[in-house]
């Protein structure tokens, strides 16, 4: 059984983590279906359903870590903007 | 905007590359948000006051403002951030927002929302909040007593 304070603590957990995608597609997709996902399921009451959903967050939770490690290695440090003779 | 400008040539100093023409070009189209966010980033970091920077800053002798200082924090400008913070969030209605009102009875914000209400504070003063702290910030003014608390502030 999940405490409530395990819940919000994941929930911000996965917000931060998310906020690091270098891509602004990826990273506000991630922001909104992280938020869309708690708040479909906020009124949940079986134990047994939040656990399984628990272990799907922080499942979810270690998959982002990984994505944004990897992904952080090949950010390109230089804008195309800035590149153009002005 | 000039703000923005000063907050902007201190990258400068990082990258030399940087051209701050090019910087004022890209913050005039940025959009009120990021505007908003970025602005409010950069002024919470407490810049060092290294001797390179200065004297990089010496360089431009026009514009002869310390771009590393922020302001330093009274009561009246942690209240009127937090109130900013919590009127720019889409939920909170500006109209019902006082300092005494309580998100969960008054706002009608759910414990997802105070998380992410309390996040936004985090990045607007740039530091981090327990959760075990967060949970009992359910007033605008008991992050206000809380900041003022972690950051020394009296009066």
């Amino acid at each position: 059984m999940a405490a409530r304070s395990q819940v919000l603590s994941l929930y911000k957990q996965i917000l931060r983590e998310s906020e690091k995608f270098p891509s602004y597609n990826i990273k506000t997709y991630a922001l909104r279906r992280t938020k869309d996902a708690f708040r479909a399921n906020k009124s949940v009451k079986d134990a047994q359903t939040i656990s399984s959903f628990m272990k799907k967050g922080n499942e979810d939770l270690n998959l982002i870590k990984r994505q944004v490690s990897s992904l952080l290695m090949y950010v390109s440090t230089e804008w195309l903007l800035f590149s153009r003779p002005i | 905007m000039a703000s923005l400008v000063r907050h902007a040539r201190g990258f400068r100093s990082l990258s030399k590359s940087f051209n701050a023409s090019v910087a004022r070009d890209v913050a005039s189209r940025a959009t009120g948000v990021a505007l908003y966010r970025f602005h409010s980033t950069i002024n919470c970091q407490k810049r060092p006051k290294s001797a390179s920077l200065f004297s990089e800053s010496q360089n431009n002798a026009s514009l002869g403002v310390r771009f590393y200082s922020h302001d330093p924090l009274s009561m009246t400008t942690i209240r009127d951030r937090v109130l900013l913070v919590l009127k720019l969030y889409d939920k909170v209605d500006p109209e019902k927002l006082t300092l005494e009102s309580h998100f969960m009875n008054d706002l009608g914000l759910d414990s997802l929302d105070q998380v992410e209400v309390v996040m936004a504070m985090e990045d607007e003063f740039g530091f981090e909040i327990p959760d075990r702290d967060a949970e009992k910030l359910m007033r605008p003014a008991d992050i206000v007593q809380y900041i003022a608390d972690k950051e020394d502030v009296t009066q």
